[in-house]
């Protein structure tokens, strides 16, 4: 990860930020007459395609592929699990934000974790 | 001849790339470029490619550097910032595929960011290995493709929607270096296994 406050909390916010917008796109669009497993699929690609639209316009704050690829992860993730909350219950606005922003931090958290096992010197590629 | 599609492409893009790329990208990627340049030795050194001129940020005074880029408009918006460098820099607008440059003319070559938007990676490889020396090095800033699932088809998915505005999100560029002949000497990831520094050099025979 970036160890630069200005990346860290770009980051974080971002991807919160990210999460609360599909969960509350989510709210709009699915209701509990959809069949669950439609709503995730249809949740899952808009969130993931309306994050990419989302993270050109962040990236310019807080860089290109760091921002892209976490925040689109997020849209995918907080997309289906909005998505299915709402094919079988209706849910309150403030759950929704709290589902969105939670969905921000653990990938957020991820991320780093991953980056963490693959940044630095590779071989990987090597041979 | 100038590939004048992918010319026209990047002459929409200036407009926009300094906004773009600018602040946040720049501001991220400023130490490991400024590392990665920092191995600039005086000599014959090819920058490809120029664009707007935001990486002279990152490069040690005192070069004398060959800047090319397939784009006039770019080096257009790139002439304040080579003006500002506190060294040589010489724009030149070329075609990366196709540089009038005789065999073995540079000691060093660098790019940035250069082989997500070049229409033929391995062709361009090729063209960089052609102009280095035997035994001269490779030094490459790039973002690329992913191995790892799900990084791999959201970065498919970002080529689908990007490569006819801009650049492809799912370079092989570290095959495509090998493939073009050079031996790769490291490979620095710099976030995931997406953004990464590689080092190679033209062997000898």
């Amino acid at each position: 990860m970036d160890h630069r406050l200005y990346f860290i909390f770009g980051d974080l916010v971002s991807n919160m930020v990210a999460g609360i917008l599909i969960a509350l796109c989510a709210a709009l669009l699915v209701g509990t007459g959809w069949n669950m497993f439609v709503a995730m699929i249809v949740m899952m690609a808009l969130g993931m395609i309306l994050c990419l639209f989302l993270s050109l316009a962040l990236g310019i704050l807080f860089g290109a592929m760091e921002i892209m690829v976490p925040v689109m992860l997020t849209g995918m993730f907080s997309g289906m699990i909005s998505g299915m909350w709402l094919a079988m219950a209706e849910a309150p606005v403030l759950s929704l934000i709290w589902l969105g922003a939670t969905t921000g931090l653990v990938i957020t958290c991820v991320i780093w974790l991953v980056n963490a096992a693959l940044r630095g010197v590779s071989t990987a590629e090597l041979n | 001849m100038a590939d004048l599609a992918t010319r026209d492409k990047w002459n929409k893009a200036a407009a926009t790339l300094d906004l773009m790329s600018g602040r946040g990208e720049m501001e991220r990627w400023l130490p490991f470029k400024s590392r990665l340049f920092g191995n600039m030795e005086p000599g014959k050194i090819l920058f490809a490619s120029l664009g707007t001129g935001l990486d002279i940020s990152a490069f040690p005074p005192g070069m004398t550097i060959t800047a090319i880029d397939i784009s006039p408009e770019m080096l257009k918006r790139a002439q304040p910032r080579v003006e500002g460098y506190p060294g040589e820099i010489r724009p030149e607008l070329t075609d990366i595929h196709d540089m009038p440059y005789p065999d073995g003319h540079f000691d060093q070559v660098f790019t940035s960011c250069t082989f997500c938007s070049v229409p033929e990676p391995v062709a361009a490889l090729k063209a960089l290995n052609r102009v280095l020396k035997p035994g001269g090095r490779l030094y490459m800033f790039e973002h690329t493709g992913s191995r790892y699932f799900p990084f791999k088809y959201m970065l498919d998915l970002m080529t689908a929607m990007s490569r006819k505005i801009g650049p492809e999100m799912h370079r092989t560029t570290v095959a495509n270096v090998k493939a073009a002949g050079f031996e790769v000497t490291e490979v620095d990831n710099l976030f995931l296994d997406i953004v990464k520094t590689i080092k190679a050099v033209k062997p000898q025979n």
